[in-house]
């Protein structure tokens, strides 16, 4: 076997998220463990108290600023790497189980930079809910190296490791909070669902194998068309959808989505309605738009899985906001706007086989403009969601009177908040515009699009419904104390950043539209 | 070029700017920077009367935005928006000040909101750019619902969310629309632009500019309101404070005629054969029937609010008759409405402030205790009322007169002009029911004798009050005594929107794919020239 030293080269994003990921582990390893004082375990429950070795909070804070330079670096490299790449094309690695292109390099930034807001935020958080988990950080390098090898994938094999090593760490970050029974429910329920996917994926993969005797995804996408009479090739493909619809959350597969959204660590919700999620399209976006999209291709006999999705994205869309507009927790909310958000992500999907490859710049500027205002309103949940004693307290009532108390925290999820809901000029607005405009040039997908408007419309609702109970609702005389906010300037500077970058995206589109266009496949 | 535009656009955001640095319990001094920074704009503003061609587009700038999508930050005035954008920034000066003793609790937020209301609402003037124009026309939208949702009253919640959706309804719709056409002008032109010069030559099919015409319509008419979209608006106008409801009525109403002109009617002309009669019906019910229920209320804001639908009524009356004489009434119409509605609802929120009620029978006979008061509420009343020599008279009788006379020199869509006479006729008996209702409320508030005790510890205007309603009073006058100094302007305007609209009719609709205005091969000039327009 033949082994170019090229190829480690052009891996290098993976390899410094693994090797980062490792090192971290080690210093979580090696760090002083504290006893738990005295009296911190007579306040816990007698039944959850563990009786020893559990890290003091806040005693592994120093891991986040080693973690965001980690970040720093994988983002360095990916930006080293664009120059590396030949002008227009990818490169194949390790015998076309990677491939490196711009698409990838670009969709792995999104997830990175959404990672990095994130671990910002995640010392105050176990800090003010008083738990110490150090293991968070490698976790979400490991997982983060699994995205951008399914991200980058060139192979069905690498597809599976990469959802794999993804999701494993996800399942971990989502019982991070081990005292927590939501915490764990969402574990529970996150791993079942993730466990029995795998199955389906790998049974997929298989059949596909079966079928065609090759698992790389470019000779995939020429012998596609001649395999079009064989049923289990269809259903191998079928399987493969439904394996991501999961991932991303989409109707009806996403069952699991808002109990394991709203139970997991605010922090790990922010990385699983971002990352994940981010990492699941580009799955889908290679997997279909790529290896069965092109329309030279002969492939309109073919193109049963954009029916598909076409019900689906609508059935997203609306699902998602109708249970949104329930919601009387903010997170939970949050959830179910994260489903309506993977409809109109799914429109966009949808538009790359009917518009064509030009139709791939609105997608990845959604991902991208979702990914930073899903990030940066988890930072304000984070934020604001109280302390160890209330445990987290998020109803729309707790956050009453919120513009007064916490001026800054209120104005930065407002900014979130109409970013969600689409109002210019900030990034959520001009994605959407931007999907929109792509899809409306072809008639057959003007009535996703209308079903995407009215969608929007009922959006607004319960957007503003926290806008309403931070500023407009004056408090109730006897009701209980407001939740207390963290304290931490990481986190403050997180939420700022990710309000002025989806400030900036929006107001100055043209920059994001430009790199979406460069990202070739 | 001149930078005049886009600075006065983004003067209000440097005070915003400025209040965020000064400690939000420096109350008096959040104020001084309102009025200060609203008062510069203002004057910045009649600036842009120097050089001023009322028939084309003056001090226009074009900015790269978005350049990739044809985005341009591109923003001019003509005759049609010049005086639009004056009322503006001459009210914001005039509101700001109003409020120094109605709004104490968060001032810096209240000021800061107002000034970004006021880019929002210049900006939307300005823009000849679709996609800016929609920017701004979601920029508005947002103060707004925050200035009736937090100073608001009673049912402010229930109000502030009831005016978004309505307006975003109408306004996906349109933004859908925009799209719709930028693409359409991109096939027929090979060119991504929202400019609206390039964008108002396409043409479409029948069908294609029936659905766009009424996604604009709709936006627009929620906006006017016209009626059965009225719904939120006396919602919004009772629940929001007197600031609110003064820049409701004077001039967020004024987008929707102003879209209606600038973009709705001149952009699809053929679709206004089927569906004008039809905005013609909803306009004169809207006339007779807010006035009917003004009659009707108890509340003295909720009754303004309906006299707003009736006053809106006749300017998109006077739009859909195509002819100067009836535009140039709804134009002047949009100016008066904005005065004196804006004067009844400060005088409502002065007694407001002093008895904490707006209720109707409550008052009764207080002229004796507020000379200056009901006098002031007498001129607004009869400029309302369109009194000969006062504001609305003039817009009035234009849009009665224009309307009455349409059949006549009409415009090549006979459809419109089928029941001329009755349209007119309705709209007459709207004038009088008007004078009913709006005497009969002054009658209630300020005749008679004075029984409620509570009335009689009233006390008359004061000096800054005065000051308020005085610049209202003089343009009530100004308006109905001179309208000379607007319609010549006013008048151009139309004439160049009439132009355009009738070389676009002319042209035909678009049979198959869709062209451009005067890219075929025939020349345009077979357009007889257009009559010249007339104030009278």
């Amino acid at each position: 076997m033949t082994f170019d030293v090229n190829d480690l080269l052009l891996s290098l994003p993976i390899l410094i998220l693994a090797v980062a990921g490792l090192v971290l582990m080690l210093l979580d390893a090696f760090s002083r463990t504290k006893l738990v004082g005295a009296a911190y375990q007579k306040s816990m429950p007698p039944e959850t108290s563990e009786a020893y070795g559990v890290p003091l909070p806040g005693s592994r804070d120093f891991l986040m600023p080693v973690t965001v330079l980690s970040l720093v670096a994988v983002l360095v490299s990916l930006y080293w790497l664009i120059g590396q790449l030949p002008a227009e094309s990818g490169a194949f690695l390790y015998k076309k189980m990677l491939v490196v292109d711009r698409f990838g390099l670009f969709v792995s930034g999104v997830c990175v930079v959404g990672a990095l807001l994130g671990v910002m935020t995640v010392p105050a958080y176990l800090r003010s809910h008083q738990f110490e988990f150090g293991e968070y950080y490698p976790l979400v390098l490991f997982s983060l190296a699994g995205m951008v090898m399914l991200i980058m994938a060139g192979d069905l094999v690498t597809v599976f490791l990469g959802v794999e090593t993804m999701s494993l760490g996800a399942y971990v970050l989502a019982g991070s909070w081990r005292r927590n029974l939501r915490s764990a429910e969402a574990a529970m329920k996150y791993f079942l669902v993730g466990a029995f996917v795998s199955a389906v994926l790998v049974y997929g993969i298989a059949l596909i194998y079966g079928m065609t005797g090759t698992t790389v995804l470019s000779e995939l996408r020429s012998r596609a068309p001649g395999m079009a009479a064989k049923p289990y090739f269809y259903f191998g493909w079928l399987l493969l959808l439904v394996s991501f619809l999961f991932k991303v959350a989409a109707v009806p597969f996403h069952m699991w989505a808002p109990d394991a959204y709203d139970g997991a660590p605010s922090p790990v919700t922010g990385f699983l309605m971002s990352g994940v999620k981010v990492a699941g399209f580009a799955g889908l976006l290679r997997l279909f738009a790529v290896t069965l999209g092109d329309p030279a291709n002969a492939l309109q006999s073919y193109t049963g899985w954009v029916h598909a999705l076409y019900a689906i994205a609508a059935l997203t869309m609306t699902v998602g906001n109708l249970g949104a507009l329930r919601q009387d927790s903010i997170k939970r909310m949050l959830a179910y706007s994260s489903i309506s958000h993977a409809g109109y992500l799914l429109l966009g999907v949808v538009a790359i086989p009917v518009v064509g490859d030009a139709a791939r710049g609105p997608v990845l500027y959604y991902l991208a403009a979702y990914t930073l205002t899903v990030v940066g309103s988890m930072a304000v949940v984070s934020w604001q969601s109280g302390n160890e004693r209330t445990g987290e307290r998020l109803l729309l009532s707790d956050w009453v009177g919120m513009g007064q108390r916490q001026p800054a925290a209120a104005l930065a999820m407002t900014v979130f908040l109409l970013s969600l809901g689409g109002f210019p000029p900030t990034a959520g607005f001009f994605g959407k515009f931007y999907v929109f405009r792509m899809a409306l040039e072809k008639p057959e997908l003007l009535p996703l699009v209308l079903i995407g408007i009215v969608n929007s419309v009922i959006s607004v609702a319960y957007y503003l419904r926290v806008i309403t109970s931070m500023y407009f609702r004056s408090p109730v005389p006897g009701a209980e104390p407001p939740p207390v906010p963290a304290r931490s300037g990481a986190l403050v500077g997180s939420v700022l950043m990710a309000a002025l970058l989806v400030l900036g995206v929006g107001m100055f589109p043209d920059l994001l539209a430009t790199l979406t266009r460069a990202a070739t496949w | 070029m001149s930078m005049i535009l886009p600075l006065l656009t983004f003067l209000p955001l440097v005070g915003v700017l400025i209040c965020l640095a000064i400690p939000r319990e420096e109350m008096a001094l959040h104020r001084g920077v309102g009025l200060g920074t609203s008062l510069l704009t203002f004057a910045a503003s009649s600036l842009c009367l120097r050089d001023f061609d009322p028939a084309t587009m003056n001090h226009v700038v074009k900015w790269a935005w978005a350049p990739s999508f044809g985005i341009h930050f591109h923003l001019g005035v003509d005759g049609i928006s010049i005086w639009l954008l004056l009322m503006t920034t001459f009210l914001m000066p005039v509101v700001l000040l109003s409020t120094l003793s109605a709004i104490t609790d968060r001032v810096r937020e209240f000021v800061i909101t107002l000034l970004v209301l006021e880019t929002g609402m210049i900006g939307a003037f300005l823009a000849i750019d679709l996609f800016v124009f929609y920017v701004f026309w979601e920029v508005m939208l947002i103060p707004m619902y925050i200035l009736i949702g937090i100073w608001g009253g009673e049912r402010r919640l229930y109000a502030s969310i009831k005016f978004v959706i309505y307006t975003m309804v109408g306004s996906l719709l349109m933004l859908l629309a925009i799209l719709y056409i930028y693409i359409q002008a991109h096939t027929a032109t090979g060119e991504w632009s929202f400019a609206y010069e390039t964008l108002r030559k396409l043409i479409l099919t029948p069908r294609e500019q029936l659905f766009c015409f009424a996604a604009f319509a709709l936006a627009f008419c929620i906006k006017v309101p016209l009626f059965p979209l009225h719904t939120w608006l006396p919602d919004a106008h009772v629940e929001a404070p007197t600031a609110g409801s003064v820049l409701l009525a004077s001039v967020l109403l004024k987008f929707g005629t102003y879209g209606l002109i600038r973009f709705a009617i001149p952009m699809f002309p053929h679709a206004l054969a089927d569906l004008g009669p039809y905005l013609q019906w909803l306009a004169v019910i809207g006339v007779v029937y807010g006035s009917l229920v003004a009659f009707a209320q108890p509340d003295v804001k909720k009754l303004i609010a309906y006299s707003s639908v009736a006053h809106m009524g006749f300017v998109v009356l006077g739009l859909l008759t195509l002819n100067p004489r009836g535009m140039n009434g709804a134009m002047y119409q949009m100016l008066a409405h904005g005065i004196s509605t804006g004067g009844l609802f400060l005088c409502i929120g002065m007694i407001y402030e002093r008895r904490h009620t707006r209720r109707l029978d409550e008052f009764g006979g207080i002229w004796k205790r507020m000379p200056v008061y009901g006098a002031i509420l007498l001129i607004f009343t009869m400029a309302s009322v369109g009194l000969p020599g006062l504001s609305g008279f003039v817009g009035e009788f234009l849009v009665i007169l224009g309307t009455f006379s349409a059949s006549k020199d009409a415009v090549a869509i006979p459809s419109l002009f089928v029941h001329a006479k009755l349209l007119a006729g309705l709209c007459a008996l709207g004038v009088v029911l008007g004078a009913v209702y709006m005497l009969w409320l002054f009658q209630r508030m300020m005749l008679g004798p004075l029984t409620n005790p509570a009335n009689k510890q009233l006390s008359d205007i004061t000096l800054r009050e005065g000051l308020v309603l005085a610049p209202m009073v003089l343009m009530a006058f100004w308006l109905g005594m001179y309208p000379a100094t607007f319609l010549k302007d006013i008048d151009a305007g139309v004439g160049q929107t009439l132009t355009a609209f009738r070389e676009k009719l002319a042209a035909g609709p678009a049979t198959d794919q869709p062209r451009m205005l005067g890219a075929e091969a025939k020349p345009a000039a077979e357009n007889p020239t257009a009559p010249a327009p007339s104030a009278e």
